[in-house]
Order: C-alpha cells, then structure tokens, then sequence
C-alpha cells in the first residue's frame, strides 16, 4: 500500500482529530502539551537565532519534517470491501470504518480488518450416541459469518474455537435426543433444525459476534463394525421388493397363457361342434342322395353296395379261407406264419393309414387357436 | 543550551513513555505501588478498563488481566457411571474473571494456568458427581441439560473463591469403553438381522399372495373354459344326432344296412387283420357254385 501523495504531507493529524473530538481528555491535553513542547524547541530555534547553529537547526527541522511526514504516510490504510476495521485507540474500542481508504494516527490508533462477508463453514463428524443407545457416525456443517467484528474480536479468547466446541455439544446433544432411525433416515430435516436452534442457543451466552447460516447435515451412516449388518438389512428390503416384483412377473406371464389356453379350448369345442354337425350333414346328405336310387332299385344297389364292400374289406386283409363244415378241432392254422408274412407289408403301410374318418371324442393335439383375441389390460387384473 | 534541550527532550520522552500505559479492549488492568494494589478511596481496587492511562513511573507496576471468556478443554476425563462403568468425558467450560481482585489474590498473581487448574478440578468434581448419580443411558439422552446445570451450579462457587465466573459447562462427547461399545455393536447388529429377516419373510409372503391368487384364478379359468367346452361339443353332438336322426328315420334299415358296411370297411382295413372265412358266406357264393341261388 504505497500510498504516497506529496500533496498531503502537510496533513496536520490534529485538525483530523479535532473532528473527531473521540480522544479521553487527558490525552488532549497531553498531546497539547507535547505540541508546546515541541513548538517551544522550534520557537527557541527560530527566535534564538544565531548565524552558527543555522545549519543544525536547518537539519534538526528537516528531521523532525521527515520524520512528521514518514509518520503521516504511515497512518494511511485501506480495509477491504468484504472487511470492516475495528478502530482501537490506545487499545480501546473507537468505532467502526468501512471499506475505502482510511487514514490514522500511527501509535495512537490501530486498526484491526475482519472479514464480515466471508461465509466460513466448519465440519464436524463423529461416533455419537443416540437415545436408543445405538452409534451412529455423524458428519455435520455449519456456515457462519462474523456480524459484530468487536464481539468477535473481544468478547471470547477464540471465537471460532469456541463456536466448534458449540457445535460439538449441540450436535451430541441433538443425536442423543433421537432415536437411531431418525438421525439415519427419516428424521434428518428435523435433527438439522434441532441443532441449529441448540447451537444458537448455546452460543448466546459467549457473544461470539457470529451469525449462523446454515446448518447441514453432510452425512449419517452406522459405524463401520455394524455397517455389513446393516447393508444387509437394505439388501433385505430390496429382495423385499425383488420377491414381490418376481412374483408379479410371474402372474403376468401365467395369466395370459392361461387365458390362451382357455381360449383355445373353448375354440376346438366350438371346431368339434362345427365339425361334428358338419359330418352329420355330409353324411345325412349321403345318404339322402343314395336313399332315392336304392327306392327306386332296392335289390341291385344293396348288391352293388355289399359286393364293393368286401371287395374292399378283403383286398385289404389276410384271409384265410377255411372250407370244412362243422368245424373241426384238429385244424392247425399258422397263423404266426401269416403275421410275420405280413409284417413287412403292414411296416411299409401303417404309417400312412389314416383313419377314413376322426374318431369323434379325440381333438387333434395341434390344432391351432387364433390367438389374436383381444388382449385384456395388463392392469386390469383380478376381481373376476 | 542545544545539548541540553536535546537531553531534556531524551529524558522527557522517557519519562512520557513510562508514565502512561495502554489496556487494550478484551483486558483490564491491576497497578500495584510498591508491589501493593492501588484502591480507590473507599478501599475498592482500581481497574483500569481499556484506553490509555497514567502512572507514577518507577513507582507504580501494571498488570493486565484478560476479561474475555476463556476456555477451559481439557483431555477427557474418566469418570464412573452409576452401573460402575467407565465413560470418557469430553467436555469444555467457559469461563471469564469478573472480580480481578480476588481474582490476583487467589490464583497467586492472576495466574491463568493456576486459575485453570483450580477450575479443571471443581468442574470435574461436580461432573464426577453427577455422573455418579446416572446410568449412560440417563447421560447420553435423558437430561444432559441438567448434567450441565448440576456442574455449573457446583462451579458456581468458584465465583466468591477466585472471582471467576462460569458461563458454561458442556459435554462435548461421551466416548465409551470397548466392551460397552461392542456389546452395543452387537445388539445393533442382531436388531439388523432381526429387520432383515423381516424384510425379507414379508417378500415371500407377499410373493407367496400374488402367486397363489394367480393360481388360482388361472384354474378356475381353465375349467370355466372346459366347462364351456363341453357345453359346446354337447350341443354339437346334439344337433349332429338330431340331423342323423332327421334323415335316417326316412328309411332306418337301408341306412343300418349302408352304416353296417361301413363300419366293415373301418374294422378290417390291414393287412394284419386275419380273417378265417368260410366260403359259405354272400359274397363267396359265386366262388362254389355258378349257378345262381
């Protein structure tokens, strides 16, 4: 801070404070009396003046205005726009000045800057007992900011010692006052509430010149010899919900397969019924059509009929044809013969004999479902 | 003449310099003549409240005294609690000197670390005492305030014995002994184990809700299905029977007659049917006898 102006060299610090009219009565009067004092010495110089003491005068003078002007030069100071000074003279409090550029009297007066805008935060964590008797370890902030510069200054030997030492009790005795589950979870708002007021409180009384801005609760966890324990017990809640998630999938899935399944029952049934009628009436209609030539021939169509039949029925079968009336006991058949004769022939054809018509009772395992029927809402579950 | 102005100028400023003396703000201040404490008039010390102020120079001796509050945080403190358990005790005082005369002479010339000791002493006393009286629990949670109050009330008199005043006593943190601390580490972790077994049998249960509700709507469904399957195929066996029955009452016997070879031609139709014939039978008359019958 070179603040040097040659302008103001002749700045009487007196007319300064006579402005002012702060200082105690007797130090005006002792300043007074140095100022005649010294006034005295010049005077007796000026008026005694003899031509050989010129020059020592001359230099005494020329001291004394250096020294005057070094001393004057010295008293300028700025404070900081974030600062207030407080103003001692002779060690008493005298005031407050603003930011800017100050000037004051060096050895009478001395300034002391403190920051007033500066929010200052101080942490604090710690293992702490809560009112259910269980540790938690607890990490809280608190932010503050110096308001009154002469409380901070001169009321307590250490104002942010004594803040932190505040806190600390304040915090311990919040936790102490609540129940693990509170200061863990649920009841962080309110334990951060609770230790704001307790610390104002119990700073009141230290006039510490300080005003809280906020208080935060940074962290709170379980002591790391239980943190397992507990990281289990949040595990826990999760597969909670997994198994109740898993269970809903699973009804999710199981509901529309089951509502395809009864779907496609319900359309083979009505398959059977088309079909079964649908039979019947080709049948029927077979027969209406057959019914008026075998009216109007009886004889030869019954005939006709019966001879293709078992021209069919023989053509396809083993025979054996067995002319002895009266059946007798001796007669060997080898009928193993003709089987194992046969077997071949049925091997190469059973795959593809299909029955000439569906037995009526078996539904056919792989007949499809239209399945685009109209999915029902997800949501809209149960109650039926 | 010069020499001599310059001298008394020197011996001047000596004398000014030790002739007044400044207390600066936060401090007060004592002066003894001849190592004897100045009083007012009416046998009150003087104190001398911050600012400049004059002396006797040689005669008259300053002291100064801090009037701010002072702290007092010690190292923690054992004590023993009711159920005869040990506890660590942090904890602080706030203190400051109030009447500095009593002050001086007690603390053997306004000794702040003899003060300390004085004080470190009452305050633990008067926690020791309390402490005594309370179980942890009643200590962490129950009334710490009036922990606090107890102690300061029992620091109280400290204020006629050494003109200091206690402005507050506080616990700062209570720190247990091991065993006490892993037997609480225990119960906190089986209280865990409790809540996570809890968690975790509700999951099922609930799960275990779900699926059986699912189930058993399914079944029902299934057989509401079948049930409808079957009134369905009834009632298509019913109009087929009702259309057979319709045309084939027309003439029932050729239609026994038509049915009946039909019904041949399904039953024998491999070649692993065996039939054993007698040639006697409608179809094998030609087979004997040319004639016709």
């Amino acid at each position: 801070m070179a603040w040097n102006e040659p302008g103001k060299n002749d700045n009487d610090p007196w007319k300064n404070k006579g402005g002012r009219d702060q200082g105690p009565p007797d130090l005006d009067e002792f300043l007074k009396d140095l100022g005649n004092k010294f006034g005295g010495i010049f005077g007796g110089k000026k008026s005694g003046k003899s031509g050989g003491s010129n020059f020592s005068s001359i230099g005494a003078g020329i001291i004394v205005v250096i020294a005057v002007v070094v001393w004057a030069v010295s008293g300028f100071y700025t404070i900081k726009e974030a600062q207030r000074g407080v103003v001692l003279q002779f060690g008493e409090f005298n005031g407050m000045v603003e930011p800017g550029i100050h000037w004051q009297p060096t050895f009478i007066e001395n300034v002391i800057p403190v920051d007033v805008q500066t929010t200052r935060d101080l942490a604090r964590r710690g293992d702490m007992l809560t009112q259910d008797e269980n540790l938690v370890l607890v990490e809280m902030q608190v932010q503050y900011r110096i308001v009154n510069a002469r409380e901070y200054l001169f009321s307590v030997t250490n104002a942010d010692q004594s803040l932190e030492q505040a806190f600390d009790s304040a915090i311990r005795y919040v936790v102490g006052h609540s129940k693990m589950d509170e200061v863990l979870t649920s009841g962080r708002e309110q334990v951060r509430q609770s230790v704001w007021a307790e610390l104002e409180k119990v700073i009141e009384s230290y006039k510490l010149g300080i005003i809280i801005a906020d208080v935060n609760f940074k962290d709170a966890r379980p002591p790391e010899q239980v943190k397992d324990a507990f990281d289990d017990a949040i595990a826990a809640k999760e597969d909670e919900e997994r198994f109740v998630l898993e269970a809903q999938g699973y009804a999710l899935s199981e509901e529309p397969k089951a509502r395809g399944i009864a779907k496609a029952i319900e359309q083979e049934a009505i398959a059977y019924k088309e079909q079964i009628v649908l039979d019947a009436e080709g049948q029927v209609a077979k027969f209406e059509k057959l019914l008026p030539e075998y009216q109007a021939a009886p004889e030869v169509t019954r005939q006709r009929l019966y001879l293709s039949t078992m021209e069919n029925v023989y053509s396809n079968t083993s025979k054996v044809m067995v002319d002895v009336d009266g059946g007798n006991n001796m007669m060997y058949i080898p009928l193993d013969k003709i089987m194992q004769n046969q077997s071949k022939a049925v091997q190469q054809n059973s795959r593809d004999l299909t029955p000439v018509k569906q037995s009526s009772t078996e539904t056919s395992p792989n007949s499809t479902v239209n399945s685009t029927t109209g999915r029902t809402d997800r949501y809209g579950r149960g109650g039926n | 003449m010069k020499n001599f102005s310059i001298i008394i100028l020197v011996v001047l400023g000596l004398l000014t310099i030790s002739s007044v003396f400044v207390i600066n703000e936060g401090e007060r201040g004592i002066v003894f003549q001849f190592s004897k404490i100045k009083r007012d008039s009416d046998g009150e010390m003087r104190i001398y409240e911050p600012g400049l102020h004059f002396k006797i120079p040689m005669i008259e001796r300053i002291k100064k005294i801090d009037a701010r509050i002072q702290t007092l945080d010690g190292a923690a403190a054992r004590f023993v609690t009711a159920e005869k358990k040990d506890v660590l005790v942090d904890s602080y005082v706030k203190w400051k000197i109030v009447d500095f005369s009593t002050f001086y002479v007690r603390t053997a010339g306004g000794d702040i670390n003899n003060a300390r000791a004085l004080l470190t002493q009452k305050v633990n006393n008067g926690l020791r005492t309390e402490f005594g009286r309370r179980t942890i629990q009643q200590i962490v949670s129950g009334d710490r305030d009036s922990l606090m109050e107890e102690a300061m009330i029992s620091a109280q008199s400290s204020k006629a014995d050494l003109g200091i005043e206690v402005v507050d006593v506080r616990v700062k943190r209570i720190n247990l002994p091991t065993e006490v601390s892993d037997s609480i580490f225990k119960r906190m972790r089986a209280d865990r184990h409790a809540v996570a077994k809890e968690h975790r049998s509700q999951g099922m249960e609930k799960a275990q809700v779900i699926e059986a509700t699912v189930n058993a709507k399914v079944t029902v469904m299934k057989a509401t299905a079948k049930k409808n399957a079957f009134t369905i195929r009834g009632e298509g066996d019913a109009l087929a029977a009702k259309v057979y029955a319709d045309a084939y009452s027309k003439d029932a016997e050729f239609f026994g007659f038509v049915r009946s070879l039909e019904a041949y031609e399904n039953s024998f139709n491999s070649k692993s049917d065996v039939l054993i014939v007698k040639p006697d039978s409608d179809f094998f008359h030609y087979l004997k006898d040319v004639k016709s019958k």
